[in-house]
């Protein structure tokens, strides 16, 4: 009972807090409020799971999560190699590369435009529960499997948001660049693809979370005894729910991060189009 | 006024009277879906013996991502069916489920091998992959590698291990030498697939002498303190057995009343007809009391778990004769 009004009272204080700091906190509110919030979250939750008696079976507190990530660190890190390089991110840079690759070519031709975007469309709409066993029967039980549905993931939002990046220049600039007798090459390297840059991101940044997603759910349907999507599987039924929630957060910080990644790229990138400016 | 506190008397009445009939009411978890693997608890829902005990019986049928011992632990069924190693480790962990019957005799799980991998004993596993079912079913698995003393991370002289999922294609596609079935259901798959008898070199746990206890009735610890739920128990069990009694002596009857109750229409007669019969061997030794040899055995094979052993103490008070001694007398 003690820890119940506990964290009521923790959370009151907090509230009042926050409400005091961002009338008067200047600046730096910005950054204390939203760790304030995050931590009252976490004191509730753990306040909550004892007080009330909940199962750690049902909802592990924090800190024994906590535990958990200082703990395992190693089995984390074994799992977090698997999933990510090699399953997630080789699947991405093949999938986004390729979709790229395609836009360019159903750039130069609308026979092209006309029947692959209804192709990828179609790739796209698959399920992933029924791509996934198909793709560990095609290219076995590692991460080869994990990464080719990673690149069925990503493919078509990649590849839509570059056909449209590349159509993105108008006719007075088209023109322009061929007044300069510029070649077809030359128009796409100085004019089409800076100016599809926007779009282009979009589509990576897009790609980064289903990247992760596609990596880990793939792992339900078959994978060697490693992995974030393997573990979360087993530790369910194991009942080690602190664990299953050790990899939660691991792959929301890990998502987060890349999709950070490509924003913070993107910023450098295309710092001349309006929405970068400040 | 009067009418009214008539009105109320007669309906307070009539609710008491309503519940003096309800039958009690029991959840049954099952650990996988439906198929003649529980073909008892369906015979005795269809033929009523669950009725003539007074109890309103609701099966839950359990998949690849329900873990029997999590529903129980969230309230959404009174008894599960588990198997003891999964039990077992679950009670390690903070789960008190206890035994209270144990319909399956022997067990029906084995590692079906293909013969062209040159297995023929299994000192041959080592540089093999193994196909194994996770989600709490690996540890027989892990105590008899354990005790044959190969490890399972990939190392030199080990065996790589796969996350099998629960079909059978690593072996047709010859992505492992080995992958877990079960006598009752995924080594006819192989059958089935095109494989024969003579392709295939089966190990039983059974005879590896590494035989867990599988499928029993396992309730939460502090609902046995209540007498009502333990007379609940005792009748559920009674009929429960009747059911697997009726079963096993009418298979054909059993495997038809299974497939009245498979909502997914998923299984096929001739599929559930053989998956009674082999279901049957298993159950046939017993009435219900788990063997407290068999219990013994089975938590001394999860002991010897060399560094990894599935429970580390031995358990203390995880099976009860208490309800199967009042239920068969």
């Amino acid at each position: 009972m003690s820890w119940i009004a506990l964290s009521l009272i923790v959370w009151a204080a907090a509230f009042a807090l926050n409400v005091f700091l961002v009338r008067h906190g200047g600046r730096s509110a910005a950054y204390v409020v939203p760790v304030i919030f995050g931590l009252t979250i976490l004191f509730i939750w753990e306040g909550m799971v004892r007080g009330l008696n909940i199962s750690p079976v049902l909802l592990p507190p924090p800190s024994a999560i906590g535990a958990a990530l200082a703990s395992k660190t190693h089995i984390l890190w074994t799992d977090l190699v698997q999933t990510f390089f090699k399953g997630a991110l080789t699947g991405y840079v093949m999938g986004c590369g390729s979709a790229i690759m395609v836009a360019l070519l159903i750039d130069r031709s609308p026979f092209l435009q006309r029947g692959l975007l209804p192709v990828g469309n179609f790739i796209a709409a698959l399920p992933i529960v029924g791509l996934a066993p198909i793709m560990v029967m095609w290219f076995g039980f590692d991460w080869q499997s994990k990464a080719a549905v990673v690149v069925a993931m990503v493919f078509f939002p990649m590849l839509v948001n570059t056909v449209q990046g590349l159509q993105a220049t108008d006719a007075m600039q088209r023109d322009l660049m061929r007044t300069y007798a510029a070649s077809y090459g030359q128009t796409l390297r100085y004019l089409r693809l800076p100016a599809a840059m926007p779009f282009i991101f979009n589509g990576l940044k897009i790609s980064t979370t289903l990247a992760l997603i596609g990596a880990i759910v793939a792992e339900f349907f078959g994978s060697p005894i490693k992995g974030m999507g393997f573990r979360i599987s087993t530790e369910v039924g194991r009942l080690a729910l602190d664990m299953v929630w050790a990899e939660i957060t691991v792959a929301a910080l890990l998502g987060s991060a890349f999709y950070g990644l490509m924003a913070l790229l993107e910023k450098r990138a295309t710092f001349w189009h309006p929405s970068q400016r400040k | 006024m009067k009418r009214i506190v008539t009105t109320a008397i007669a309906g307070v009445m009539a609710l008491g009277a309503g519940m003096a009939q309800a039958a009690d009411e029991v959840t049954l978890q099952l650990k996988w879906v439906t198929q003649a693997q529980f073909a008892g608890y369906y015979v005795a829902l269809d033929k009523g013996f669950y009725e003539e005990e007074d109890l309103a019986v609701t099966i839950k049928p359990g998949g690849p991502d329900i873990a029997p011992a999590q529903v129980i632990a969230g309230g959404g069924a009174d008894v599960v069916l588990d198997w003891m190693p999964s039990a077992l480790a679950s009670r390690e962990k903070g789960l008190p489920l206890v035994n209270i019957a144990q319909p399956f005799k022997a067990s029906g799980m084995m590692l079906t091998c293909r013969k062209d991998t040159g297995i023929t004993s299994p000192e041959d596993f080592k540089g093999k992959t193994l196909g194994v079912w996770f989600f709490g079913n690996e540890y027989p698995f892990l105590s008899w590698m354990s005790k044959l003393g190969i490890p399972t991370d990939g190392s030199e002289g080990g065996v790589t291990v796969l996350k099998q999922g629960f079909n059978v294609d690593p072996l047709l596609q010859e992505q492992a030498a080995c992958i877990s079935t079960m006598t009752y259901n995924e080594y006819w798959q192989v059958i089935d697939a095109g494989l024969t008898a003579d392709d295939l070199v089966t190990f039983k746990y059974e005879d590896m002498g590494v035989a867990t206890l599988e499928d029993g009735m396992y309730v939460l610890e502090d609902n046995l303190a209540d007498p009502a739920f333990k007379d609940k128990m005792v009748r559920f069990v009674r009929a429960s057995m009747k059911g697997w009694k009726y079963a096993e002596e009418n298979p054909d009857e059993a495997a038809d009343i299974v497939l009245e109750n498979d909502a997914t229409g998923a299984q096929t007669e001739e599929h559930q007809q053989r998956m009674m019969r082999e279901v049957a061997k298993l159950t046939a030794g017993s009435n219900g009391a788990l063997d407290v040899a068999d219990y013994e055995r089975t938590v001394q094979t999860l002991l010897e778990g060399g560094s990894d052993p599935v429970i580390t103490m031995t358990p203390e008070g995880a099976y009860t004769l208490e309800i199967t001694d009042a239920a068969l007398n």
